[in-house]
């Protein structure tokens, strides 16, 4: 997209458009598409509902214990979330919209966190921080006095760690949105007399508000639904109780129960997330945006520099770093890559399938919502209700169901691409209906008006403008199915392993120079199509 | 409408069409199942310590083996979830009690291999519906920079005096071997006095960590100074240069021993592929399947007379005599009774 010349420059409230267009087999089928896809996620909640009816869950785990437990994580949610927006926010606006040094290069790497999972960032910031790890040796020996100054155990350690490897979604949106807001607006206001504080809050904002929310939101139900880092951190919180009840005392009832009350939690974050969105929103109204000319941050500059250096620091180079140091030797890390090479094909083959389906997926099910009213605008919410299943819960309810129901589906890998639909189509729709909100209904209309086809509106005057979003999507599907661990240790097929299990397996097993050898490994290739797609978007090529 | 038409015709059904060629195409490789007459093995032995077992089994008797590693509580609840069209041919967990519930849900078949008379009563089934095939003791490791041979404790009982304030760790539930002990305490000293103790333990600031990895690995690093865990334990991390000891608690002649629990094989009811689940048992339970579990993993070897090499043989332990049976029964009433200490176990 070249720059144009921006031809009619207006921002307006983006109203509910008429939705009374005569109903095509076009819609139809999109409906019907989506209802399926709201189908498969959930075959498995009605599961949960019905063995969480069954008497005796509640004998098990009394009402305080669920209501403190509710309590502590939701807490935990939020705090993450806030410490993801302190780490995103300026993080993006420094690599957008001002001229620090190496603000490409930050672009590419604030998304790394994403390809680092939460387990192997917990694993590396204990070696570091815990009680024994790296940091309170070199001050004991620099002090003298022999002492925990730093503990990462425990519920701060959690809340660090999750916001740690989830600020990118916020990082992703808001980058995306401020640069595809249009600068001229901002401009516009500057010239007639507003402040540089006051064009941010007015205008920059409330624009990047639904950005914001979406991403916000990914982050919220990322540290709710999280069991990995927060049982190595030492943290008690609904995933790791349901674990319990599960694992340790094989009562399906409570952990369903438990788990059904985790999926009501993320009904009302959506619901709430809803009712901010539609609080007025923006659109713009040319399909044109140009980039904005950089603030010059002046003296700010390397200050600026420092800022994004110690967010990227803390996040990527210093668990990279802690994980090349326990990998050894190049010529080990080198044996470790040939010797694991058919998991790492696991692994990239299901990610890749998982990612094109999730995008599919997203697209007709978020347009669904968006066109077909009042019929359809549920569906994206229901879609979006299988992050909220602790992959445990999730694993084992697609065991029963597919193995009574499928069998010839079970213990396959297909069933996995079901799992990891189910877990991550909420990342699809939550990012291809953030896209569709910044684009103006009307454009869509004026096409329609002019005798363009619903598919000739889709390939010429959706796609162009959805099209980095798509493939955003995609690359971010991609990175949590290359990541997710606990739905495939129960559902991966006998010997079919993938990389994660693979981590997963020489970390219980303790031999942490191959564990970490494999999660440099995981990192790199779950990094690569993200690094290609954003490196071939800034040369225009897609 | 007529466009609406012209759509699906030209524009929705090639891309169905191309999707659906993908989907043929693609489909075996997707929809492979594991390759038949492999036998399929659920393991919660670790990785380390079966495969070597699996890779010498195939060897011998060129059975391929699919294998599936996690944890005994993990695995055994896909077992019971499968139950209907059962998936596994063979479970190995790392506890009996486990099996005492599983066998009481009918999720197994017998098999009496020939091997099995040779396995102590202790360390199989009562029915024949599973079998021990090595075992691990409960030991007391310690961290010899933190603590002096003359203080190292000689029963568990003494970790609740003051001295050890602080310096506890232990693992949860979540290892069934944390469950055995405190069941077979129960057993042994009555409920009353096991909460009184674990009570002392928690006073003591007894730390309660996710696994029996996390307590060898916080006293090898010195971040706790004692730990309750498993004998092999204590080897593996002697075998990666921790500077461990350990102590056989409760060893004395009015003392109640200390457990061993059994690793333990099982042949799951429906398994396809029955008769290869049962040559497993039996080459496991042969000398050179003892040798490789011994040597691999420092297990405690099951059958009496074998070599056991550095490792401390069953003989040479004082055990309590508390059934797995009577272990099963109290897997809830114990789980209960910890739930009301703390909810970390």
């Amino acid at each position: 997209m070249k720059d144009a010349q921006p031809n009619a420059i207006a921002t307006m409230p983006a109203g509910t458009v008429s939705a009374d267009r005569k109903s095509s087999p076009f819609m139809a089928l999109l409906f019907i598409l989506s209802a399926m896809a709201a189908g498969l996620v959930l075959s498995p909640l009605l599961y949960l509902l019905s063995s969480a009816l069954k008497p005796g869950a509640l004998q098990a785990i009394s009402v305080p214990t669920v209501v403190t437990l509710a309590g502590k994580t939701l807490a935990l949610a939020t705090l993450a979330t806030v410490w993801a927006m302190v780490l995103a926010l300026p993080l993006a606006w420094l690599v957008i919209r001002t001229d620090v040094p190496g603000r490409s290069l930050f672009r590419w790497l604030g998304v790394i966190p994403l390809a680092i999972p939460s387990y192997i960032a917990a694993l590396t910031y204990i070696a570091l921080l815990g009680p024994v790890g790296t940091v309170n040796s070199w001050l004991t020996a620099l002090t003298g006095v022999h002492g925990q100054w730093v503990n990462i155990y425990g519920y701060w350690g959690g809340i660090f760690v999750l916001g740690l490897v989830t600020y990118p979604y916020i990082f992703l949106l808001v980058c995306g949105a401020l640069e595809s807001t249009n600068p001229a607006v901002e401009e516009t206001a500057r010239s007639l007399g507003e402040g540089r504080l006051g064009v941010f809050r007015r205008i920059t904002l409330p624009m990047l508000r639904p950005s914001i929310l979406a991403g916000g939101l990914l982050v919220f139900l990322y540290a709710m639904s999280d069991f990995g880092s927060l049982s190595l951190l030492r943290v008690h919180v609904f995933t790791t109780e349901i674990y319990h009840q599960l694992n340790t005392r094989f009562d399906q009832s409570a952990s369903a129960m438990l788990s059904f009350v985790l999926v009501l939690i993320t009904i009302a974050v959506l619901l709430g997330q809803r009712v901010l969105l539609n609080r007025g929103s923006y659109v713009t109204v040319t399909g044109t945006a140009r980039v904005a000319r950089p603030i010059p941050l002046g003296r700010w500059r390397w200050p600026g520099f420092a800022l994004a250096c110690s967010i990227l620091g803390l996040s990527v180079f210093i668990p990279l770093a802690v994980l090349l140091s326990q990998a050894g030797s190049a010529g080990q890390l080198a044996e470790v890559f040939g010797e694991q090479w058919g998991f790492l094909k696991n692994s990239l083959g299901l990610a890749s399938a998982t990612a094109l389906a999730a995008v599919l997926i997203g697209l007709v099910v978020a347009q669904t919502g968006r066109r077909i009213k009042p019929a359809g605008s549920g569906i994206p919410g229901i879609v979006q209700l299988g992050y909220a299943i602790p992959g445990t819960v999730l694993g084992l309810s697609l065991i029963l169901l597919y193995n009574t129901y499928a069998p010839w589906l079970y213990g396959t890998v297909a069933l996995l691409i079901v799992a990891y639909l189910i877990r991550f189509l909420t990342q699809a729709v939550q990012g291809v209906d953030a896209a569709l909100a910044g684009i103006n209904p009307h454009l869509e209309e004026a096409a329609r008006s002019l005798a363009a086809t619903p598919s000739r509106v889709l390939r010429q005057v959706l796609a162009p403008l959805l099209r980095p979003t798509l493939f955003g999507v995609c690359a971010l599907v991609f990175i949590s199915t290359m990541k997710e661990l606990d739905a495939t240790l129960l559902l991966r097929p006998a010997g079919f392993d993938t990389l994660p299990v693979r981590v997963y397996i020489h970390t219980v097993e303790a031999e942490y120079a191959k564990a970490a050898a494999l999660s440099l490994m995981l990192i790199g290739f779950t990094a690569l199509p993200w690094l290609v797609v954003t490196r071939l978007r800034e040369k225009k090529l897609i | 409408m007529r466009s609406g038409l012209n759509i699906i015709i030209f524009r929705v059904l090639p891309v169905l069409g191309i999707l659906l060629l993908g989907f043929v195409w693609l489909a075996p490789a997707f929809l492979a199942h594991a390759a038949a007459g492999s036998l399929v093995i659920y393991s919660g032995r670790k990785e380390k310590a079966i495969k070597p077992v699996v890779e010498a089994f195939t060897k011998l008797t060129g059975i391929p083996v699919d294998l599936k590693v996690g944890k005994t509580s993990g695995l055994a609840n896909e077992i019971r979830m499968e139950k209907s069209t059962p998936r596994g041919d063979l479970f190995i967990s790392t506890e009996g009690g486990i099996m005492e519930i599983l066998a009481k849900e009918g999720l197994f078949d017998p098999y009496q291999s020939p091997k099995t008379k040779a396995v102590p009563g202790d360390f199989k089934s009562t029915s024949g519906m599973w079998t021990g095939i090595s075992g691990r003791a409960r030991i007391i490791l310690y961290n010899k920079n933190l603590v002096r041979e003359k203080d190292v404790p000689r029963s568990v009982f003494d970790l609740t005096k003051p001295q050890w304030k602080g310096k506890l760790a232990i693992a949860g539930t979540r290892e069934r071997t944390t469950l055995a002990w405190v069941s077979t305490l129960v057993a042994e000293k009555g409920e009353a006095f096991t909460r009184d103790y674990l009570k002392g333990l928690h006073a003591n600031g007894l730390k309660i960590l996710a696994d029996n990895t996390e307590v060898w690995q916080g006293v090898g690093r010195g971040e706790f100074a004692i730990g309750l865990t498993n004998s092999p334990n204590y080897y593996l991390a002697k075998k990666n240069g921790l500077p461990v000891g350990v102590a056989y608690p409760d060893q004395g002649p009015s003392d109640i021993g200390t457990p061993i629990s059994p690793n333990a094989a099982a042949v799951i009811k429906g398994a396809a592929n029955r008769d290869a689940a049962h040559r497993f048992i039996d080459f496991v339970l042969s000398p050179d399947g003892q040798r490789i579990l011994v040597t691999a993993d420092y297990e405690i070897p099951i059958i009496p007379g074998m070599d056991p090499g550095e490792v401390l043989p069953a003989k040479a332990i004082k055990t309590p005599k508390t059934s797995e049976e009577r272990l099963a029964e109290l897997a809830e009433p114990t789980l209960k009774l910890l739930a009301g200490l703390s909810p970390d176990w």
